[in-house]
């Protein structure tokens, strides 16, 4: 067994121990983000941020504005008969959601959290 | 020798390695996720399941959601379907025959809704269709209230009008049902007895108020935060520890509007025709989610003292958030505040 042998199966050791890692933990730790649904579709994770920023997305009735600063989000404009999701204004914990049935859109927060879900 | 040794040594710990790194992901059970959302029922349904053949979880998450839509269909008070009698054309139809055939679902919650008429002290009327179109017609508008003349005008049918009949027929006589307490917690307690009769038990269902749970993987209980109602923020102020089981909140404080500085919800109370007062919100504990529903509604419209008797007599728990503030619970419900 020569010096490039040793070197080999160091190699082989060192991405078996990364691989073994990687099983190990991957539940990796999250940053608090927002996910977007339209009907059953996941089309957005906004991560919630100090800095202001403007997001859009396709509701059944168009286009829907969505508008994330300090760590919240909210929907700032969509077409809808009593706009109760953009009256809603923020939500900034993972018990909070907004829901807008005309448009078929959900957002929910998602952080580290213990509790399964919310009933109300 | 020596370099045997040295050879067998450097081989073996990258072959070791290798199985112990397969052994790992092999063993580590991958919790399955499978998530979908549905829209019935005026309602956000959220159901998660928990199930390592994917085959079998995206099947039954096909059925979940025609078992929704079905009952969707069969209490709809606003819309006809071909060739299906439902609670719309129940109401509105200009068929000749004195009977009408319902399909047994239907016909089902139809009795359900009848049986707690008696069981509600009157509390749970499903004949009031009227009366709620008008509260939903000044609802709508977010402006002004009804009159009680107006909402007594309105108050034509009562419960004995609606007559079931063998064979799952109903008598035509064109009554504006509701069955906005029923339908939500029966379509949902189906889906939970159709995942339990596939053998599929780490779930998690929530219909809009309508929570109901299987078994988690990983540990002993799910947790289920319920709603603070004075919270603006979505706060939580009770967390339940439990499996199979369903828990039910009714509130007035998630649907309403203000008028001259008043809140109008959309819980009518039979007797005042009004919108209850005495409580925030109410959340019943019990294993059928049919029973937790309809349970709920009557607990936020009966009196404390009243409602309290009939958790007693049912055997299950409950939460009452009092409009001034005060929580109460039932005699056995710290067994849910154990984790």
């Amino acid at each position: 067994m020569n010096k490039s042998d040793q070197k080999l199966a160091i190699i082989i050791s060192f991405i078996c121990i990364v691989f073994i890692l990687i099983f190990h933990f991957n539940k990796n730790e999250q940053e608090k983000v927002a996910l977007v649904y339209y009907k059953n579709e996941l089309v957005k994770t906004i991560p919630l941020l100090e800095e202001s920023q403007e997001y859009q997305v396709l509701g059944k009735n168009g286009i829907v504005t969505l508008e994330s600063k300090q760590g919240k989000i909210r929907v700032k404009q969509e077409n809808s008969p009593l706009h109760i999701c953009s009256r809603q204004g923020f939500i900034q914990n993972s018990t909070e959601i907004i829901v807008c049935l005309p448009n078929q859109i959900v957002i929910k927060i998602k952080e580290k959290d213990n509790i399964d879900t919310i009933v109300r | 020798m020596q370099k045997k040794i040295n050879k067998f040594i450097w081989l073996l710990i990258p072959i070791l390695l290798l199985m112990i790194g397969i052994l790992v992901g092999l063993t580590k059970q991958h919790s399955n996720i499978f998530e979908q959302n549905f829209f019935y029922m005026d309602t956000y349904i959220y159901v998660k399941l928990d199930e390592q053949d994917e085959n079998k979880a995206k099947k039954a998450l096909e059925k979940i959601d025609s078992i929704y839509q079905d009952y969707h269909i069969l209490a709809d008070r606003y819309q006809e379907y071909e060739g299906i009698h439902n609670i719309y054309t129940i109401h509105n139809n200009q068929e000749t025959d004195d009977t009408l055939p319902l399909d047994p679902r239907l016909y089902d919650m139809i009795q359900y809704g009848k049986d707690w008429y008696i069981k509600s002290n009157g509390k749970i009327d499903i004949s009031m269709g009227n009366v709620l179109d008008v509260w939903k017609r000044f609802r709508t508008n977010q402006s002004g209230i009804p009159t009680l003349e107006e909402l007594q005008v309105s108050n034509t049918s009562s419960i004995d009008d609606i007559i079931l009949l063998d064979n799952y027929k109903i008598q035509n006589n064109h009554v504006n049902i509701d069955l906005g307490a029923i339908a939500k917690g029966y379509a949902t307690e189906m889906v939970g007895q159709y995942l339990e009769s596939i053998g599929i038990k780490n779930y998690l269902i929530n219909a809009g108020g309508n929570v109901k749970i299987g078994i988690p993987r990983e540990k002993e209980k799910f947790s289920v935060g319920i709603e603070d109602p004075n919270s603006k923020t979505g706060d939580v102020f009770k967390v339940v520890y439990g499996k199979n089981i369903s828990i039910v909140t009714s509130g007035g404080y998630e649907r309403y509007y203000e008028f001259e500085g008043k809140k109008y919800h959309h819980i009518i109370d039979p007797d005042t025709l009004m919108p209850s007062s005495h409580l925030k919100s109410v959340t019943v504990i019990a294993e059928d989610s049919r029973l937790g529903d309809v349970l709920s509604t009557t607990l936020f419209l009966l009196p404390l003292d009243q409602g309290q008797m009939l958790v007693n007599q049912l055997g299950v728990e409950a939460i009452w958030y009092t409009a001034d503030n005060l929580i109460v619970t039932s005699k056995g419900f710290d067994a849910y505040e154990q984790k």
